[in-house]
C-alpha cells in the first residue's frame, strides 16, 4: 500500500499543473455537492428543532389555508369539543391575524396571536423555546399587555422596543410586559402574543380559532387521539374540512418536501462531481499515454497487468480523495458563509445549513470512488498494453 | 558432464501485424543456449535480433514454434504466466537504459523486486548492495537523468540482477555509450558471466561479439551461421 501510495506521490506531482487542475474539478464538485445537501440537511435539522418546541405530545389541528385566507374558520365550540376526546388534556385555542402594528409612529404590518395566556404556559411547560429575555408572559385576563419575541424587540422596528413601551395594534395601545429569549425560529422571534379575547374583540371575530393545540393525556396514543378528533370534528362540522397533525406526520411531509430539495440541489451539485470525474478520466488516459514505454518497463521487469492496473488506480482514487478532502472543507466553508449571509440578509432561521460528520465521510468516500471509477478505463488500457509494442514507442 | 540447457527454440516463426500488413520477421528458427553460456547475436537491422530476444524474455509469443526456458514451454502462456517468467528467470538491459526517469538509482533496482513481493527492508539492502557492486554506491540517491550513459546502464544491469535470474539478455548495451564506457559494460557483464549466469547479448560490435562463447549470426529472420569463439 506504501509503497503504490508512494509512486503516485511521484508519478502525481511530476506533472504538478496538470494534478492541480485535475483536483479543482474534484475539490469544486465535492464542495458544491457537501453545501447543497447542507441546505437540505440544514433545513430538516431547523424543522425538528421547531418541532422540539412543540414537543412530541401535541397535536395541531387547524383549516387548510387557501389562498386569500382559510375557507372555514374552527369556532370555540369546536374546541370545546376537541377537549371532550378522549385521551385530551389541555386545549389551547390560538387566534392569529396579521394586522396593523404601530410604534412611536413608525407603522408596519404584524403577526399577532391571541392566546389564553394560563392554557398556553400549561400547554408549552417543559419544552423548549418560551424562555424570557426580560419580564414576564402576560397573565390571566391581562387586557392591554403583550408579550413579544426578540426580533420585535430587538429589529422589527427602527428603534428598539423594551418592556414598558407601548405597540398601538389596530391603533389599541398595548403595554410590552415580557420579551422571549432568541429562538432561530423566525415565525416565534417576530410574533407578538396577548390576550386571545380582548384580540378577537378588536378584530371583530368574537368565536374565531385558527389553530387549536391539543395536549394529550400522558399514556394516551397520539396517532390515536388525532383520529377520534378527527372523527369528533367530522361530525360537527359535517365535511373534512380540517387538518389534524400529529408531530410524526408533520416530520413526515415536510420531510418528503426536504427529501426533494436535497436530490435537486444534490443533482445539480452531482453534475459537477461528474465533470470532475470526466477530468480525472481525461487525466489518466493522459498519464497512461505519456507513460507508455513506462509501462513497458515495469511489464519488463515483471509487472504483471495486476500491478499496472492497482498503479494507475490507486493514482486516480488519490485524485479523488486528496480532491475530495480538500472539497469536502471548501463545502464546509460555503455551507458557514451561507448561514452567516443567510442570516443578515434574509434574517434568522429562514434558510439555515448543516454539514454532518457522516455527509462529510460520505462525500470523502464518494470522491474516493469517483476516482476509482474513472480511473479504471484509463488503467485497464495501461495494463493491456502489449510490453513489446510499449518499448518500441519509447524508441 | 552434459551441459544442462536453459534455452530452446523449437522452429519459431513470427510475424507482425502491422495496419493489417503481416510482416514476416523470424522464419523458423531452431536454437538451443546452455546454463552458463554467453551467446551473442549478431545481424543487420530487421533480422530478427530484438525479436529473438523478446521471445527467450517471455515480452512475446511466437507466431508458430515452440519457446523453452528452463525447461518449461513458454509459447502459450497467458500475460500473467509471461510476466511471472520475467519477474522470476529474466533480466532485461537494453540499449535506452529504460529506467524509469522519477525514480532514483536505488528505487530502480528495487522495481523488480517489488512485483516480485520482496518487503521493503529487503529490498532496499539488495538493491544497494547490487548497485555496489556495479560500482555505483556513491550514485544511489541520484536519478537517471543525473548519471552519465555508463552510470545508466550500470543501474540497468544491478536491476536486471534483482530477482537473481537465470538469464540476462542485453540488446544492444552499449548501442548508446561511448567507447570506454561501452568496455565497461562488457566488461561488466563477462564477469557476470563468469560467476555463472547465462548472457545472450545482441551487438553490432564484432569485437564484442567475439568476446562471446557462441556468435550467431542472423540474416532476414534465419540462422546464418554460427561461429564459436575462443
Amino acid at each position: 500500500m506504501i509503497d503504490y501510495a508512494l509512486l503516485s506521490l511521484k508519478s502525481l506531482s511530476h506533472r504538478k499543473f496538470r494534478t492541480f487542475l485535475t483536483l479543482l474539478g474534484v475539490i469544486i464538485g465535492i464542495a458544491a455537492v457537501v453545501s447543497m445537501i447542507s441546505i437540505g440537511t440544514g433545513m430538516k435539522v431547523s424543522l425538528e428543532e421547531q418541532l422540539e418546541v412543540l414537543g412530541t405530545d401535541k397535536l395541531i389541528v387547524s383549516t387548510p389555508q387557501v389562498l386569500g385566507g382559510r375557507t372555514k374558520e374552527l369556532t370555540d365550540a369546536d374546541a370545546d369539543a376537541i377537549d371532550g376526546v378522549m385521551g385530551v388534556s389541555l386545549v389551547s385555542s390560538l387566534y392569529s391575524v396579521s394586522t396593523n402594528v404601530k410604534f412611536r409612529g413608525e407603522e408596519k404590518t404584524g403577526t399577532v396571536w391571541g392566546l389564553d395566556p394560563e392554557k398556553a404556559e400549561k400547554t408549552f411547560a417543559g419544552t423548549s423555546g418560551y424562555d424570557l429575555l426580560e419580564g414576564r408572559w402576560i397573565g390571566k385576563g391581562d387586557k392591554n399587555k403583550i408579550t413579544v419575541g426578540y426580533g420585535i424587540h430587538d429589529d422589527f422596528f427602527e428603534r428598539e422596543v423594551s418592556v414598558g413601551n407601548a405597540l398601538y395594534i389596530k391603533e389599541h395601545p398595548f403595554q410590552v410586559v415580557g420579551i422571549f429569549k432568541q429562538t432561530g425560529d423566525r415565525d416565534s422571534d417576530y410574533a407578538i402574543y396577548a390576550d386571545i379575547d380582548q384580540l378577537r374583540q378588536l378584530m371583530g371575530k368574537e368565536k374565531e380559532i385558527t389553530i387549536v393545540i391539543v395536549r394529550i393525556k400522558e399514556g394516551s396514543n397520539i396517532e390515536q387521539v388525532a383520529m377520534r378528533i378527527e372523527d369528533v370534528l367530522e361530525k360537527r362540522l359535517g365535511e373534512k374540512n380540517f387538518v389534524v397533525l400529529t408531530p410524526k406526520q408533520i416530520v413526515e411531509q415536510v420531510g418528503e418536501t426536504f427529501k426533494i430539495i436535497q436530490i435537486v440541489f444534490g443533482g445539480i451539485a452531482a453534475v459537477s462531481l461528474a465533470v470532475g470525474g470526466i477530468g480525472i478520466a481525461n487525466t489518466m488516459v493522459m498519464n497512461v499515454l505519456e507513460r507508455t514505454v513506462e509501462i513497458g518497463i515495469m511489464k519488463s521487469v515483471g509487472a504483471s497487468r495486476e500491478h499496472i492496473l492497482r498503479i494507475f488506480l490507486f493514482e486516480s482514487g488519490m485524485i479523488g480523495a486528496v480532491g475530495g478532502s480538500i472539497g469536502v472543507l471548501f463545502g464546509y466553508a460555503i455551507s458557514k458563509a451561507i448561514n452567516i449571509a443567510a442570516s443578515k440578509y434574509l434574517g434568522q432561521g429562514i434558510l439555515y445549513t448543516t454539514v454532518t460528520p457522516e455527509m462529510a465521510l460520505s462525500a470523502l468516500a464518494f470522491a474516493f470512488v469517483v476516482g476509482i471509477i474513472s480511473g479504471i478505463y484509463p488503467a485497464y488500457k495501461a495494463s493491456e498494453l502489449d510490453p513489446v509494442e510499449a518499448l518500441r514507442r519509447g524508441a | 558432464m552434459m551441459p544442462m540447457e536453459i534455452v530452446r527454440l523449437e522452429n519459431v516463426s513470427k510475424i507482425y501485424t502491422m495496419d493489417k500488413v503481416q510482416v514476416p520477421v523470424l522464419h523458423g528458427i531452431s536454437l538451443e543456449i546452455y546454463k552458463g553460456e554467453f551467446v551473442s547475436v549478431m545481424g543487420p537491422s530487421g533480422s530478427g535480433k530484438s525479436t529473438i530476444m523478446n521471445l527467450i524474455g517471455c515480452l512475446d509469443r511466437p507466431t508458430r514454434g515452440e519457446v523453452y526456458l528452463d525447461g518449461k514451454n513458454v509459447s502459450k502462456l497467458s500475460e500473467d504466466k509471461l510476466a511471472e517468467m520475467r519477474r522470476k528467470k529474466i533480466g532485461f538491459v537494453f540499449q535506452q537504459f529504460n529506467l524509469i526517469p522519477r525514480l532514483n538509482a536505488l528505487e530502480n533496482v528495487e522495481l523488480p523486486m517489488w512485483f516480485a513481493g520482496v518487503v521493503k527492508a529487503k529490498r532496499t539492502s539488495r538493491a544497494g548492495e547490487l548497485l555496489r557492486a556495479v560500482g555505483l554506491e556513491h550514485r544511489l540517491k541520484h536519478k537517471p537523468t543525473e548519471l552519465s550513459g555508463g552510470e545508466r546502464q550500470r543501474v540497468a544491469i544491478a536491476r536486471a540482477l534483482a530477482n537473481n535470474p537465470e538469464i540476462i539478455l542485453a540488446d544492444e548495451p552499449t548501442g548508446n555509450l561511448d567507447m570506454k564506457s561501452g568496455e565497461e559494460i562488457i566488461n561488466l557483464l563477462q564477469k557476470l558471466n563468469a560467476e555463472g549466469r547465462t548472457v545472450l547479448i545482441v551487438t553490432h560490435e564484432l569485437e564484442y561479439a567475439r568476446r562471446a562463447q557462441r556468435m550467431i549470426k542472423l540474416r532476414d529472420g534465419l540462422i546464418e551461421g554460427i561461429e564459436v569463439g575462443k
